[in-house]
């Protein structure tokens, strides 16, 4: 039975609801299973094994990921590298079992670069057929221009979780200064020039009142603040409530400090949280 | 003393095959895209820089798979072959082979994964 094409259509846009990224990257790796079952031999599949056998696989590749990163971990590293790997991909396989899996802690004999488990791996890739994936998957690039274009001491070097009005971070001293202490000799740090410089110079910045403390490198959005009532004229202090508000604030009609603060993620858009103290009936 | 020389250059062809092998690496394309296991590198906190040790997490999973299905495979015929009568059955075996979750019990009980319909 063939439906009209108007039919067809309206079917097709109620039946599109929105992905989950979490469906979505399962769907993926349903596809690359599904390709690989193929190659097999399999046929057809029933859905609820598809989505089992991906399960299972998604738990592999988590499970021997988590596993090289805790191996890395417990060698005081952040990054893994192939030997972390080869220990997780041991410790995957030892429930099947593995040419050399008795003498894997064998001072003596061992080498992981010599394991068992990467030549099988490498006699399956030269073996296997080659099976690239069915479509082309985007990669998001915008992480890219932004590590080009970070200027020191900006909004990209340090981060977005630090405002930009904020002053920089004090500089430790030189880093060839603590390159040769670390070849010459041993130093605490606390006991390094550059901090005692630094706090000495703190301290005296703060006595003498100098024009350059409290300078910002970039000036501070206007902060007011305004005592209101709840339908916008003024009362007395007893209760505050917090209301989002678009738009501009006279200082003229104010007689009472007015609680504003603007806070401009982007020069177009302002975004003002008003503070309201509200009168308590008794 | 005369181990010392032999071993150096085991040691040196293990190397260059394990180098060769990571080389090929770059040229092969697992069917796992890089895009889905680097998301997964990075839900699980494995940092690497190095573009073929994420194309060996990759294979070493399709391996899995394909170890998994294949053994579901032998199974399916297994089962398949104790019920042939005829031989029209037989000529139609072939278009039937079906994953199914009998299929796949069997086998991950055997490495340990418990699965339940």
């Amino acid at each position: 039975m063939r439906k009209s094409r108007s039919k067809r259509k309206s079917n097709i846009h109620l039946q599109q609801p929105t992905i989950n990224p979490r469906d979505f990257q399962f769907m993926i790796t349903k596809v690359a299973v599904s390709q690989i079952c193929k190659s097999v031999g399999f046929r057809r599949s029933r859905v609820s094994a598809l989505e089992t056998l991906t399960l299972v696989a998604t738990k592999y590749l988590e499970t021997l990921v988590k596993s090289a990163a805790s191996f890395s971990n417990a060698a005081s590293r952040t990054q893994s590298n192939i030997l972390d790997l080869t220990n997780a991909l041991h410790d995957m396989s030892l429930q099947v079992g593995f040419m050399g899996a008795s003498t894997l802690y064998d001072h003596n004999n061992n080498c992981l670069l010599k394991s068992s488990v990467l030549e099988s791996l490498s006699d399956f890739v030269s073996s296997a057929n080659e099976i690239p994936f069915a479509k082309p998957i985007e990669r998001a690039k915008e992480r890219e221009s932004e590590e080009v274009n970070a200027v020191p001491g900006s909004f990209q070097e340090r981060g977005g979780h630090i405002p930009e009005w904020l002053p920089r971070f004090p500089d430790v001293g030189g880093t060839n200064e603590n390159c040769d202490k670390r070849v010459y000799g041993e130093q605490l740090w606390e006991n390094s020039s550059s901090v005692l410089g630094c706090q000495i110079d703190g301290f005296e910045e703060k006595r003498c009142g100098s024009n350059n403390v409290g300078k910002l490198p970039k000036g501070r959005s206007r902060i007011k603040f305004r005592v209101n009532n709840g339908g916008g004229t003024r009362v007395g202090l007893n209760g505050i409530s917090c209301n989002n508000v678009f738009g501009q604030c006279k200082d003229e009609e104010e007689a009472e400090p007015v609680a504003v603060c603007e806070k401009s993620v982007k020069s177009e858009e302002k975004h003002i949280l008003v503070y309201k103290r509200r009168k308590k009936r008794c | 003393m005369n181990h010392n020389p032999q071993s150096s250059d085991g040691k040196h062809d293990d190397d260059s095959a394990l180098s060769d092998f990571l080389a090929s690496l770059m040229d092969y394309a697992p069917t796992i895209p890089d895009e889905l296991v680097e998301h997964y590198l990075a839900k699980s906190g494995f940092q690497c820089p190095d573009v073929r040790l994420i194309r060996l997490v990759a294979v070493a999973t399709q391996k899995f798979v394909a170890e998994v299905a294949s053994d579901a495979l032998q199974h399916c015929k297994a089962r398949q072959a104790a019920v042939v009568k005829d031989k029209r059955e037989k000529q139609q075996k072939d278009k039937r082979l079906i994953l199914t979750m009998d299929d796949l019990q069997s086998h991950c009980a055997s490495i340990f994964i418990g699965v339940w319909k």
